[in-house]
């Protein structure tokens, strides 16, 4: 029906364009809150005219006493939140989605999958529009009346894909849900009578779950190496704050200083909104927990736990690269020659680049390195290929008293792609005693305009 | 004796006073004292002094049970004097600078120092980790490994540096750092005004003393604020000495890194200024004010203008020795000649 044909008919009709982008960032939120219910959640998106997800809730509904209470409660969670959800439980993925959609909230218990399907129509199969009306052509109008027919005939007229959706439907094959996310090895939750809106509440929180994470840890011999905390707010958002360790950490208090550390940065972007009221707290990844010998003072032999305390701590306050560590590299361009990683404690630069002591060159080099270099206006040198004899960097006039060079460096031949030009480094010092290092890029030469300069770095 | 008794012990009274408020004992301060009557004794006055007064310093105990200040000579006589014995090293020390064009100079400063720190500390030492915000290691140019490698020896595995975007975050990273062991040495780099300065300051040099190592806050760009630091000295660049070859100074060229160097506030409270040079090679500081030294340099560090004027004076203050012969002024206009309308314009 077009707009003008509906619009004939209702006249106040509301006219809203099809947002597919935003439909699909809804159910993925909406995913994210059914989290609360099983780590295994997918999406429903193979065809367009259905959307909906999947839960695979194998073992979780103990915890929400039996299934009808699941499905009581997330119909109830989802009114709230101003959905209106159809929800089916089976033992197949098929069954299920039949249930959700043709009848509506059905619980249909282990091999009773055919006589459920047995008076649906087609549309429960999940076959396409093409093959149903081909099917309902010659007369099978329901889900009951393929199951009594003879497969062979059926599989040559209609494709074997009818065949497979119903075995599939029937538990005959086997069909997997892929979830969104990684499912994390470790978890524990809390569920709150009362939401909970204050960071302090939350750091309690986190001490209490990892209190109980510690002695499943312990079970494993195991120290969490990342840990994810996921807040579950009233209204349906889901927020997940996550740490790295750099090394694998089981103590709640530790953890608990981490995750301090984290709420203290969130804190402009953090929305308790309405509260939260379920924090689970997860160990994406773990490691092998080696137990240090002490001796009889309690004094360890490295310091090495208190600075991996720290660099944690900074790293998730400030972000994964807060704090760098410098690294010479077997190059002789000056930006190139030292690189930046973000400092790991157990990370040690491989041979190849440690033993390049020998490579670094002796040159003298600046102690601080503008990046990028700063354009400098050079109004005159003394002979052309010459260092400057005054210039104007940052608005700012400077005479150059003495100056040394120059170096030429020239781009790395196996890197370049383009002719660059190559750079003739001039160490000069200003009438105060100020020393700097620039370059002018590419030389003078007749009918080309004149190279520009630049202010690389600073001198002692 | 000449001086007058009363006033003296006046002073003594308030540097007592004081020493309690900053938690220092008065132990300490009777060594610039004794310091100050030396010349008298022996009038030669030089290294000998502090030879004789540096070994009583460090066997001092305090009574909260923590021993004295742990001194780190500089290396550089005059200075070493007027800090009375060196650099505090369980303590924060302010090294300020005019201007961000000036930080060459600053950290170059800082760095001998904290090279001067890893050489006298024993075996195995951890890193120097420095901290700023993005905004002053983005506007003074990042600390570049291999440039202090070549000046100051400091290898790129000993350093490691740490940006953050807020004031308060580099603040509380050196807060934190402070305490590790790991670190040798914490520098912190701040650009423009540092708010609430003296409780910032004091909460740093606080816990570099309860930890034991220096912290060095490099300030530049921002205003003279109060301090709890017991050190501040204001660095400049100087210019350098020529490079010695074997054929004497090599003409128009530049040597080793020199810094002026002022006392703004120290233990001792004696002013000072002097203009020290790195030599990067044996990690020590020369003092320019010996005349060995001296004798070496020429007396004009900046050459005199070829011909014509230059296009604009140089900004600042001079901070060269004043050359000890005139200027030839025969380029410049004499009095009478000036053009009329540099004249008073009152006539009209």
């Amino acid at each position: 029906m077009g707009v003008a044909d509906a619009r004939a008919m209702h006249p106040f009709i509301d006219i809203v364009e099809a947002d597919g982008k935003a439909d699909r960032r809804l159910l993925e939120s909406l995913a994210d809150w059914c989290d609360r219910y099983t780590p295994l959640v997918a999406l429903d998106d193979d065809n367009d005219d259905s959307i909906g997800l999947f839960l695979d809730i194998t073992g979780c509904t103990h915890l929400f006493s039996g299934e009808k209470r699941l499905i009581d409660d997330m119909t109830t969670r989802f009114l709230h939140q101003g959905f209106d959800a159809r929800i089916g439980i089976a033992s197949t993925v098929g069954a299920a989605w039949a249930a959700a959609h043709i009848t509506g909230r059905a619980i249909i218990d282990p091999g009773e999958e055919a006589a459920f399907l047995a008076p649906l129509p087609l549309a429960a199969l999940r076959i396409g529009a093409a093959i149903r009306n081909r099917l309902e052509s010659v007369g099978l109008r329901t889900t009951g009346a393929i199951m009594a027919t003879p497969r062979a005939p059926l599989a040559r007229r209609f494709g074997a894909a009818l065949l497979w959706r119903l075995d599939q439907t029937l538990g005959h094959l086997d069909e997997a849900v892929s979830p969104r996310l990684p499912v994390a090895p470790l978890s524990v939750d809390r569920h709150l009578a009362e939401p909970v809106t204050q960071l302090d509440d939350i750091e309690r929180l986190v001490a209490a779950l990892s209190i109980t994470l510690k002695a499943d840890l312990e079970r494993r011999g195991e120290g969490a190496r990342a840990l994810a905390l996921t807040l579950f707010r009233v209204d349906g958002a889901v927020s997940r704050i996550c740490v790295g360790t750099s090394h694998p950490l089981r103590e709640p208090l530790m953890i608990q200083k981490l995750f301090h550390e984290r709420l203290a940065a969130l804190t402009q972007d953090f929305d308790a909104g309405y509260g939260f009221d379920l924090a689970r707290l997860s160990v994406p990844s773990s490691e092998p927990f080696e137990v240090e010998q002490t001796d009889l003072a309690e004094k360890s032999e490295q310091n090495e736990p208190d600075l991996c305390l720290f660099i944690d701590r900074l790293r998730a306050r400030l972000g994964h690269d807060a704090i760098l560590k410098p690294i010479a590299v077997k190059s002789h361009v000056p930006e190139r020659a030292i690189t930046h990683f973000p400092f790991d404690i157990g990370y040690e630069p491989n041979k190849a680049q440690a033993d390049n002591a020998e490579y670094r060159s002796q040159r003298e080099r600046p102690i601080r390195l503008l990046r990028p270099p700063e354009p400098v206006h050079v109004p005159a040198t003394e002979i052309p290929d010459g260092p400057p004899l005054n210039f104007r960097w940052r608005r700012t006039f400077y005479r150059v008293a003495r100056s040394e060079g120059p170096e030429r460096i020239a781009p790395e031949w196996w890197r370049s792609i383009k002719d660059e030009p190559t750079r003739d480094y001039y160490r000069v010092e200003d009438a105060d005693g100020r020393r700097y290092w620039l370059y002018r890029q590419g030389l003078y030469e007749t009918g080309k305009p004149a190279p520009r300069w630049f202010m690389q770095g600073i001198f002692a | 004796m000449a001086r007058n008794a009363a006033a003296r012990e006046t002073v003594f009274a308030l540097r007592h006073k004081i020493a309690k408020i900053e938690g220092r004992l008065a132990e300490r301060l009777e060594t610039p004292a004794a310091d100050d009557a030396c010349p008298a004794e022996n009038p030669t006055g030089d290294a000998t002094t502090n030879a004789t007064i540096q070994p009583t310093l460090q066997t001092l105990i305090r009574r909260d049970g923590r021993p004295a200040d742990i001194l780190l000579p500089t290396g550089a006589t005059g200075l070493d004097r007027a800090l009375g014995g060196g650099l505090p090293l369980a303590a924060l020390t302010e090294i300020h600078g005019a201007e961000t064009r000036n930080c060459g100079a600053i950290a170059g400063f800082t760095l001998s120092l904290a090279s001067r720190l890893l050489k006298a500390a024993s075996d195995k030492v951890g890193p120097v980790l420095w901290i700023g915000t993005h905004e002053a290691l983005h506007e003074a140019g990042f600390p570049y490994a291999a440039g202090i490698e070549t000046f100051f020896g400091i290898a790129p595995q000993s350093l490691l540096f740490c940006a953050t975007s807020k004031l308060n975050n580099a603040l509380w990273v050196a807060e934190e750092a402070i305490r590790l062991a790991g670190f040798s040495a914490v520098i912190l780099e701040i650009r423009g005004a540092l708010p609430s300065a003296l409780l910032a300051t004091r909460r740093l040099h606080m816990r570099a003393r309860e930890a034991g190592r220096p912290v060095f806050l490099l300030r530049h760009a921002g205003p003279v604020e109060p301090t709890a630091a017991p050190l501040r000295m204001s660095v400049a660049p100087a210019p350098s000495a020529l490079r010695h070859t074997l054929a004497g100074p090599l003409k128009s060229s530049i040597g080793r890194p020199a810094f002026t160097v002022a006392i703004d506030k120290s233990p001792a409270a004696r002013p000072g200024r002097f203009i020290l040079e790195w030599n990067a090679d044996e990690c020590a500081f020369t003092d320019r004010e010996t005349p060995e030294i001296r004798a070496k340099i020429p007396l004009s560090v900046v050459p005199l203008p070829g011909d014509g004027t230059h296009p604009a004076p140089a900004s600042g203050t001079v901070l060269a020795f004043p050359p000890d012969q005139p200027f030839t002024s025969g380029r410049q206009p004499a009095r009478g000649q000036r053009p009329a309308h540099r004249g008073s314009r009152r006539t009209g």
